[in-house]
């Protein structure tokens, strides 16, 4: 049995109220041993990050909370030359203040850019999964009991089984799961020059990495490819009764791509 | 470094919204040796709420909704430790150091110059003194009283309105009278086209939510943001309901000229539209409406007057210009075919409008067009249907009997309130509108007769000045306006739920000062916000100045904006730091009433509000601090109140003070569906169930409008597209728009509630929040797109300049694909750092350069969103001349991670 944190990007509304809680309960108050204090500013041992992708106006937003995935084969022990970090029958990985020496390696070594160093007290500090209220009967760490939305959660693997469909640990094994991450789009509306009109129910084919997916365009005239790897390469034929084919050949989703609006020319 | 203590010392609930008039929302605040620990969210004992108070639920499509486990914390009320212990409260009174109350007064330096520690004593004995000299010399109406609005949430001792009712003991004063901000184009357009008491925003709002969740497939999101103005006034349950709509199917649309934080999550399209062009997008969907005859024309003939006169104007037959989508393109920005699908769309499918207050949609210029024009779209589609509405995402519990979600208790737990900045002059209102609002009801004076004595009526104002309208009032020395303002908001519905119609009253011709009355003298303040809230906040600055005014007295708990102009300050506790009886009838799960005590003793030598005032009526004479105070104090003020509230009947006092909260059962479902969804029964049954416009009637053809004012050509019988006025000369066609070619617009802040929490030092390191210079400062952002950034070789984090004739405001570019072009946007309430008071701000404050006329001529509410401006590099050789210019205001002390700070704005000793 063992607790885990699951964020569900598609129910984020970024409101960084994680982050906030983790700033609130951290900053200014000493949780000796498990935390010395963390800096007032400028250190995010819960960091929310804000992705925009596509352009105006097919503009996508998500966010992500970043906090210590707690690994279960963790870098930062192996780095520690004084053993000052270890992992804890539940699996938390804590760094112990009393015995960090301020050498730093573990900051490096961490592949997530987890651990800060706290210049002041000469040492690295982390997400403590609030450890230290949790021993004292807390049921939730401050971050995910802060989340409004339910899309940061922590609990037993086995309670959470319906929610963990489709999502992932970030690193095997560790305490920190991710689900509905985005992928990249390409998305446009068509429509026809002449009569000024959106061409609805136009067939788009997007032929490329992962094989072929194909689409209508809405009421609005809009198509959406969604959740496309980054960084593939794709041909895009769009077809509608009445018009000339229109064809986008080697798009790349290095990032999302926007066709904005596509005229169809009369066949 | 402290002892850690893992179990907190003492857990008090505490309200976290910053509505003011409600306490709202609470959560928990954890305490250990006099200082706050941490504040979490309130979670319901879910044992007790289980049993005993009916939890609601909203079911659809076969899906359920329930009502959450807690109340939803904002990332205000999450950040509120760093609110308290800011280095920017006023800890002790504070007089400005060259204002001499017996010598000369400066009011020329105001804004300048700085601050000196002085007793209590010495700060309540001047301002009494001050006040009898004033009354002797001008009479009491010199006195202006700026004292409404949002606030911390306080009922005992309320943020605003404790200067109001030592002011009624002078014999009078002249009240600052709010404007309908919130609620501008809906006031003073769409009332006269549905009625809709009190604020012309659509009611009743009865189980809206249920309702479209059965029956909506589309919403409309205009200028509306519900991951915003919700936060800093109900919690975050729109958010959730917001994705549940989401998961029925249900397509949420997005008409705003930024990608706002609702459509960044929540919207399945997104229409930029240019800042108030609105106009245009409405007049060309009614065009395709009535000539593709995509509307509800039986619905028009039995629900509607004037819609011939609408037609006509629409199909260009009034003024010969069409309304197609290829004229409204032009204007708004949106595609002719984009239009058209929308157009279509909407037509096909069941739809309601969503919205949130503010925004660019209904705080622009002339905002009674697009709100009047809302109301006769939602009219075509047959409003009053199930599943079409104008549904609200805040306000849930202000005016409404019964709620639009079901989380109303089986009865409401009212708390009075001791303080009224909202009264109407004796005699300017017919008797019959009953406003008693601020009164005791019978059964309250019933159940708790200790209050009777000092609820005891005290005499009203008589003369008042329209918030928006008190600058040009000080500086002219006079102002005409028409209209009573914000006093209908207080109208009290019968036990049918009707509400008299006020719209009569927007008509009235007014005028200050009135007649043997003197114009104002000096103003005491405890909603020190002008220059970053209202319009033209530079003119505001400028009248603070003015030397017609010899005295300013401010009461915050903050040292921020209009406090700089004071020459008095005193300091005031937050609600951490006293005793309370909070109310929540807004954050959605349930209705509570809870006891609030101290988290930490009171920051400095701060006061409560109510306590502020009663040093000062002790300094007047025991007569006065008598009747001030009633002889009560906080603590016995809480427990009258919880008497009044009538929950005694369900949990004793002693029970109270123990559990600290008591929840309200919530209305049996059934009870609560049989309720008709908001105008149903207008719907069903027009002439039993008429509307309150003089016709019974939506009237597309204002009649009232016709009679009073037929010719005013800013808001004719009939709205009208108005490209510019006598108020308003705003738009890109402008001539003024090739000096400055940028719409402005500003919407309520994502990480502030308008002026309050600026300096939460966790939210400033949001990169929406604020945005380091290279100077290290910390800006507030100004979007602008990509494209318009790179015309201007601005990158993104560059020190810019936002500028019209008004004045200049600094910010920090934040270059974004989640703005159209041809605009930027920067929300307001920032905190004013004056380096040129009235001229130049490094605060962010992008009122300072908003229009100051109203609404239009005879709509008197703000226009403070969708102006022009440019935006510019600030050079290097510009901020050299300043620093040379201003070394003073430069060498201010500013908080790295809280910003301006009181040090400041100390003289060196003091700052010690």
């Amino acid at each position: 049995m063992s607790k885990i944190f699951l964020m569900d990007v598609a129910r984020c509304t970024g409101c960084y109220n994680c982050q906030l809680a983790c700033k609130d309960e951290h900053c200014g108050n000493n949780w000796l041993p498990y935390a010395a204090p963390q800096p007032l500013t400028g250190q995010f041992w819960c960091k929310v990050t804000e992705h925009v992708q596509g352009s105006i106006p097919k503009v996508k937003i998500h966010y992500i909370s970043h906090l210590c995935a707690h690994c279960a084969d963790a870098a930062c022990i192996a780095s520690c030359p004084v053993e000052a970090i270890s992992r804890r029958t539940d699996g938390f990985v804590l760094i112990d203040p009393g015995k960090c020496v301020g050498c730093g390696r573990c900051v490096k070594a961490c592949p997530y850019d987890a651990i800060y160093f706290n210049k002041e007290l000469n040492i690295a500090q982390k997400c403590t999964g609030c450890t230290h209220l949790l021993d004292n009967g807390a049921a939730q760490p401050r971050c995910s009991e802060a989340c409004p939305t339910d899309a940061l959660v922590f609990g037993e693997e086995e309670e959470l089984k319906d929610r963990l469909v489709g999502a992932r640990p970030l690193s095997p094994g560790g305490k920190l799961w991710y689900k509905n991450i985005p992928g990249e789009f390409i998305g446009g509306t068509v429509y026809d020059p002449v009569e000024k009109e959106v061409v609805i129910g136009a067939r788009c084919v997007l032929a490329g990495e992962g094989g072929e997916k194909t689409t209508e365009t809405d009421s609005y005239g809009d198509f959406w490819f969604k959740n496309l790897p980054a960084g593939g390469n794709y041909d895009l034929t769009i077809s509608a009764p009445g018009y000339k084919d229109k064809i986008f050949s080697g798009l790349s989703t290095e990032t999302s791509v926007n066709l904005d609006d596509i005229p169809l020319e009369r066949a | 470094m402290k002892k850690n203590k893992f179990v907190p010392d003492k857990q008090n609930i505490v309200s976290f919204s910053l509505m003011g008039p409600e306490s709202g929302g609470m959560c928990m605040v954890d305490s250990n040796d006099d200082r706050i620990t941490r504040i979490r969210p309130y979670f319901y004992d879910k044992e007790y709420t289980d049993t005993h108070c009916n939890p609601w639920k909203i079911e659809a499509r076969g899906q359920t909704f329930t009502a959450p486990d807690r109340v939803t914390i904002t990332p205000f009320g999450l950040g509120y430790k760093s609110r308290v212990y800011s280095p920017n409260r006023v800890r002790y009174p504070l007089k400005r150091v060259d204002w001499d109350p017996e010598g000369d007064r400066h009011p020329e330096t105001r804004g300048q110059s700085k601050y000196v520690r002085i007793s209590w004593d010495e700060a309540a004995e001047i301002v009494a003194k001050e006040l009898k000299r004033q009354k002797e010399k001008y009479g009491p109406e010199a006195v202006l009283c700026q004292a409404d609005m949002h606030g911390e949430g306080k009922n005992v001792a309320p943020s605003h309105g404790c200067p109001n009712r030592l002011l009624s003991l002078m014999g009078g004063y002249t009240l600052q009278m709010r404007n309908m901000d919130s609620w501008e184009g809906w006031f003073w357009g769409a009332k006269y086209v549905w009625g809709c008491e009190p604020v012309g925003e659509m009611a009743p709002q009865t189980n809206l939510f249920p309702d479209i969740a059965k029956h909506s497939d589309l919403l409309l999101f205009w200028g509306c943001d519900p991951e915003v103005t919700p936060l800093g006034v109900v919690s975050h349950l729109p958010s959730r309901l917001c994705y549940w709509f989401t998961d029925l199917g249900i397509k949420s649309v997005y008409i705003c000229p930024d990608l706002n934080y609702g459509a960044a999550v929540h919207a399945d399209k997104w229409i930029p539209i240019l800042p108030n062009t609105d106009v245009a997008l409405q007049l060309a969907i009614a065009y395709i409406w009535i000539t593709e005859d995509r509307y509800d024309k039986d619905y028009i003939a039995a629900h509607a007057y004037g819609f011939d006169k609408f037609e006509d104007y629409v199909l260009g037959r009034e003024d010969g210009v069409p309304k197609t989508p290829a004229w409204a393109s032009e204007k708004c920005g949106v595609k002719e075919w984009t239009i058209k699908a929308m157009a279509r769309d909407w037509a096909d499918k069941t739809a309601s409008i969503l919205h949130g207050n503010g925004g660019p949609y209904i705080r622009g210029p002339y905002s009674s067009e697009p709100a009047r024009l809302e109301v006769m779209l939602l009219g075509m589609r047959g409003v009053g249907k199930p599943g079409v509405h104008q549904a609200k995402v805040i306000e849930w519990s202000l005016w409404n009997r019964d709620y639009p979600v079901p989380f109303q208790g089986q009865f409401v737990p009212k708390i009075t309130a001791i303080a009224d900045p909202l009264r109407p002059v004796e005699g300017d209102v017919e008797p019959h509108i009953n406003m008693r609002r601020f009164e005791l009801t019978d059964a309250q004076k019933e159940r708790a007769p200790e209050l009777i004595e000092l609820f005891k009526k005290l005499p009203a104002p008589l003369q008042f000045i329209p918030r928006c309208h008190v600058h040009k009032a000080i500086l002219e020395g006079h102002a005409e306006w028409r209209g009573l303002q914000c006093f209908s908001s207080s109208q009290q519905p019968g036990p049918d739920n009707y509400r008299h119609p006020t719209q009569q009253y927007q008509f009235k011709e007014m005028q200050y000062p009135r007649p043997g009355m003197s114009r104002v003298h000096m103003i005491w303040t405890d909603a020190p916000c002008q220059v970053t809230c209202w319009n033209d906040g530079n003119m505001s600055q400028r009248a603070f100045r003015d030397p017609s005014i010899e005295c300013i007295v401010a009461q915050h708990p903050w040292l921020e904006n209009d406090c700089y102009f004071a020459d008095i300050i005193f300091p005031v506790a937050t609600k951490h730091e006293m005793n309370d009886l909070g109310n929540d009838m807004s954050s959605g799960a349930f209705t509570s009433i809870y006891l609030e005590e101290p988290c930490c003793p009171p920051v400095g030598e701060s006061l409560s509000d109510f306590d502020v005032c009663a040093k000062v009526a002790e300094k007047l004479g025991p007569e006065y601090y008598a009747v001030y105070t009633g002889n009560m104090s906080e603590k016995e003020r809480v427990r009258f109140f919880y008497k009044a509230t009538g929950c005694e009947d369900y949990m004793t006092w002693e029970e109270f003070k123990a559990r600290k909260i008591f929840v309200v059962p919530c209305k049996p479902q059934a009870e609560h569906e049989a309720l008709p969804a908001g105008l149903y029964n207008f719907y069903k049954d027009p002439e039993g169930h008429p509307l309150s416009t003089p016709t019974g009637k939506l009237e597309y053809f204002s009649t009232e409008i016709n009679e009073y004012l037929p010719n005013d050509p800013e808001r004719p019988p009939v709205p009208h597209w108005i490209e510019a006025g006598e108020s308003h000369d705003e738009r890109l066609s402008s001539k003024r728009a090739e000096k400055y070619p940028l719409l402005c617009m500003s919407n309520h802040g994502r990480w502030r509630m308008h002026a309050q929490c600026d300096d939460i030092v966790w939210n400033r390191e949001v990169e929406t929040m604020k945005i380091r210079g290279a100077d290290g400062y910390q800006y507030e952002p100004c979007w602008l797109s990509v494209r318009e950034a790179e015309k201007r070789g601005i990158r993104h984090g560059d020190i810019v300049k936002v500028y019209n004739e008004r004045g200049i405001v600094l910010c920090g570019a934040y270059v974004t694909e989640r703005l159209i072009d041809r605009t930027c946007y920067v929300d307001h309430g920032s905190r004013l750092d004056p380096i040129i008071p009235g001229w130049l701000d490094r605060g962010g404050a992008i009122n300072c350069i908003t229009p100051a006329n109203t609404t239009s001529k005879n709509a008197t509410g703000m226009a403070v969103s969708g102006f022009l401006c440019q935006v510019e590099k600030v050079t290097d050789e510009e901020w050299a001349q300043w620093k040379r210019d201003y070394p003073e205001a430069f060498a201010r002390h500013v908080d790295p991670d809280a910003g301006v700070c009181l040090e400041g704005w100390l003289i060196k000793e003091d700052a010690k």
